[in-house]
């Protein structure tokens, strides 16, 4: 036992001592909802991927033991993201790209906001929270429709745009611009990052920002030195609490576009998932995107960790 | 193995587009070995849109076509009694597509017949056939596609029909009293028809379709750039760009026809950034000037307008003499339902002419009724003047190109085209 496990255990004393099995217990509800809600949803999307389809009507037929699983369908994919007959290549740049441009777009938008919240909004911090998470209370659906109708060719936003003589002809927002789907992503993501962030700012010990001030640092170095090196993890944080799910977006996608040359991941897998014969194809494809998502994750836990350690800040 | 894939439906609100081949569940099939090695013979022996016999279609049954028409057995057990009382103290079970019959009429229905009657709705073709294999669910009606009854038989999840219960066929139009995908009528009756044209809204588009020397040409109009769609489904689609390119047999399996038309729509995508999807609203919200549309949807764009908009901006164009894609839904009893008797009563009562137009008036897709005349859905307020081209003629199923259920071989080559589209490379 470490001196400082000794320690704690002292200072709880013997009329505080909790059983050995009282931590472990607390935790069985949460791995509970982990087995039931991610492993074993996870293991039949496994057992589909390396399963086989139902002759008649198509639909996928997992096959559950692991020994007699089959490997045409990754062989599939594997041959249309990399064969000589790839067409798989341009959604996934597309995807890493639009990810890359939106989880960006996201922190450059959340943090002054939740730096804002966090540090100046004083006792109405509670309010400005509220007004941040208020867009959850609408659904993304509804969201992404209104936003159709305020692109579309009569809209408000190429009305204003007109009116303030930036253009002279309507831009036709929803056929295929990039652009509008990143916005679009950047839009129903931000909130997310918003309120990580301000977790995270929230928690910086102002006395250290005080310190900093008393040893003759301004505003902007303060910043610099101080608080953005503290909020790093939280970055990290926000930004793969984005590109997570926008990696799999596909709805934002369907509803600013439905043009093909903005078709991400997302919609292939979709698509595959609801096409008579390739479930198969469509769960190896999310175990691709997985693994492809694993690469930040472990790369995020890994930074987290040197953190805690004293490494980095 | 293997079957064609079920066609898109135009009540299937799918967002997603179809996008991956089927290269993998071909590859892994027993058949699909034949079907790949020997795709070049199989499309010829499918040419010209005649039936594949059992074997060749690569399905394990006929593939129906007007000129090859199938009769699928029936097994006398399987039919129910002439003259049996509906059941009592029933609860008809519906199994249909999200919105897509009126629930004043099966009020009306269950008032009639002393029975409640509950509605299941599906959202794909694939997820409901999916759902009704496991054999798990027992309802009684269900709406099939005509490219999928021969599945549904083969699988026997259809009940024979006892044409005793079903007086009112005859109110249908005479074709399909006998129709070519299920003659003698043994398990399916008509209930939807339609057709697919252009929509176009009138204050953008000064062209008129039909002075053009091949109105399907009008997506390739790059003054429409960034305003047209088409259907979000690779039937549709291809054989947009078959039509484009003056080929009329949308069941084709011409790999030389299917390569050109895909190419005819790739250019759409650089020429016009087209959009795939199958939007209502789209023409409605000024989004779209050019639409590839079912008529059924577009007998209802009208009421989407905004508020002092003239219903008559919005066009609908399919060739007058019927030569154009044509299709119709059906009715049937399922096997595993437990209330046969009032399940054949409840297609009765959906042929009857007024209950027919009810619900008709409600949903915008139109039912084959021998009352219906060319100019009556417009004079009787069914039909905006505007849209009178969106009216379904008997004529059409003569002179129309239906797309029909593919064998395997000719299905993947189809999809392999419209995934190389919608990839979007």
């Amino acid at each position: 036992m470490t001196r400082t496990a000794e320690a704690g255990r002292r200072q709880a004393g013997p009329g505080t001592r909790q059983p050995r099995w009282l931590w472990p217990t607390l935790a069985v509800p949460g791995a509970g909802w982990l087995t039931v809600l991610f492993l074993l949803p996870f293991y039949v999307v496994l057992a589909v991927a390396g399963g086989t389809v139902n002759p008649l009507f198509l639909n996928a037929v997992p096959i559950w033991n692991p020994l007699d699983w089959q490997s045409g369908y990754v062989r599939q994919v594997f041959s249309d993201l990399f064969g000589a007959s790839a067409f798989l290549g341009p959604s996934v740049l597309r995807t890493l790209l639009y990810d890359a441009l939106a989880s960006t777009a996201c922190l450059l938008i959340a943090y002054p906001v939740a730096y804002f919240v966090a540090r100046q909004a004083g006792r109405r911090k509670g309010l400005y929270l509220v007004a941040v998470v208020a867009p959850f209370w609408v659904s993304y659906m509804m969201r992404m429709l209104a936003w159709q109708n305020l692109l579309q060719g009569n809209g408000l936003v190429n009305h204003a745009l007109t009116v303030a003589h930036l253009i002279t002809q309507p831009v036709n927002w929803l056929s295929g611009m990039p652009v509008t789907v990143i916005l679009g992503l950047v839009y129903g993501y931000v909130p997310y990052v918003i309120v990580v962030l301000y977790a995270g700012l929230d928690r910086i010990d102002g006395s250290l920002l005080e310190a900093a001030r008393d040893l003759g640092l301004g505003r902007t170095r303060t910043f610099l030195h101080v608080t953005l090196p503290l909020s790093r993890q939280v970055i990290y944080a926000g930004a793969l609490i984005t590109a997570l799910p926008m990696a799999g977006d596909f709805y934002t996608n369907t509803m600013l576009s439905g043009v093909p040359t903005t078709n991400m991941i997302g919609n292939v897998i979709s698509s595959s998932l609801s096409t008579p014969g390739q479930g198969g194809e469509g769960a190896v494809l999310v175990l691709f995107l997985l693994i492809v998502m694993l690469a930040p994750m472990i790369w995020y836990v890994r930074s987290t960790s040197r953190a805690e350690s004293g490494d980095v800040l | 193995m293997g079957r064609a894939h079920m066609n898109r439906h135009p009540r299937e609100r799918r967002l997603e587009r179809p996008a991956l081949s089927r290269r993998a569940f071909l590859a892994r099939s027993a058949g699909s070995a034949l079907a790949v090695s020997a795709l070049g013979s199989l499309l010829d022996a499918c040419a010209g849109g005649g039936q594949a016999s059992p074997s060749a279609s690569g399905t394990g049954y006929p593939l129906a076509r007007p000129s090859s028409p199938v009769s699928w057995p029936v097994t006398s057990g399987d039919v129910i009694g002439s003259g049996l009382e509906p059941e009592e103290n029933a609860t008809l079970q519906l199994y249909t597509w999200e919105e897509y019959i009126y629930t004043k009429v099966v009020d009306a229905f269950a008032a009639k017949y002393h029975c409640k009657v509950e509605i299941t709705t599906f959202g794909t073709m694939n997820e409901a056939l999916a759902k009704l294999g496991t054999g798990q669910v027992s309802f009684d009606v269900f709406w099939p596609t005509v490219d999928v009854v021969g599945k549904m038989v083969t699988a026997k999840l259809l009940r024979p029909l006892n044409h005793s219960y079903i007086g009112n066929i005859d109110q249908v139009w005479p074709q399909f009293q006998n129709p070519f995908y299920d003659q003698d009528w043994h398990y399916t009756v008509p209930y939807t028809v339609y057709t697919t044209g252009i929509a176009y809204r009138k204050d953008h588009v000064s062209q008129n379709p039909s002075a053009l020397a091949n109105p399907w040409s009008m997506f390739w109009n790059p003054a429409y750039k960034g305003y047209e769609s088409i259907l979000d489904d690779y039937r549709e689609g291809i054989g947009l760009g078959l039509l484009k390119n003056g080929v009329t047999n949308l069941n084709t399996t011409s790999q030389a026809q299917i390569n050109q038309a895909k190419n005819s729509l790739v250019e759409l995508i650089a020429m016009d950034k087209i959009q795939v999807n199958d939007s209502y609203t789209a023409i409605p919200d000024d989004q779209v000037w050019v639409q590839q549309a079912w008529s059924g949807a577009i007998v209802s764009a009208p009421s989407e307008l905004p508020k002092g908009q003239s219903p008559g901006v919005i066009g609908y164009w399919f060739p007058p003499d019927g030569r154009g894609p044509v299709n119709n839904d059906t009715m049937a009893v399922l096997a595993s339902g437990k209330n046969p008797v009032l399940a054949h009563l409840f297609l009765n009562y959906m042929l009857d002419y007024s209950n027919a137009m009810e619900n008709f008036a409600w949903l915008g897709y139109q039912p084959p009724q021998r009352q219906i005349t060319a100019t009556g859905l417009v004079k009787d307020g069914f039909i905006p003047s505007n849209l009178a081209s969106a009216t379904v003629l008997p004529s059409y199923f003569n002179a129309g190109y239906r797309e029909l259920e593919l064998s395997p071989s000719a299905d993947l080559a189809w999809n392999n085209a419209w995934q190389e589209f919608t990839a979007g490379t």
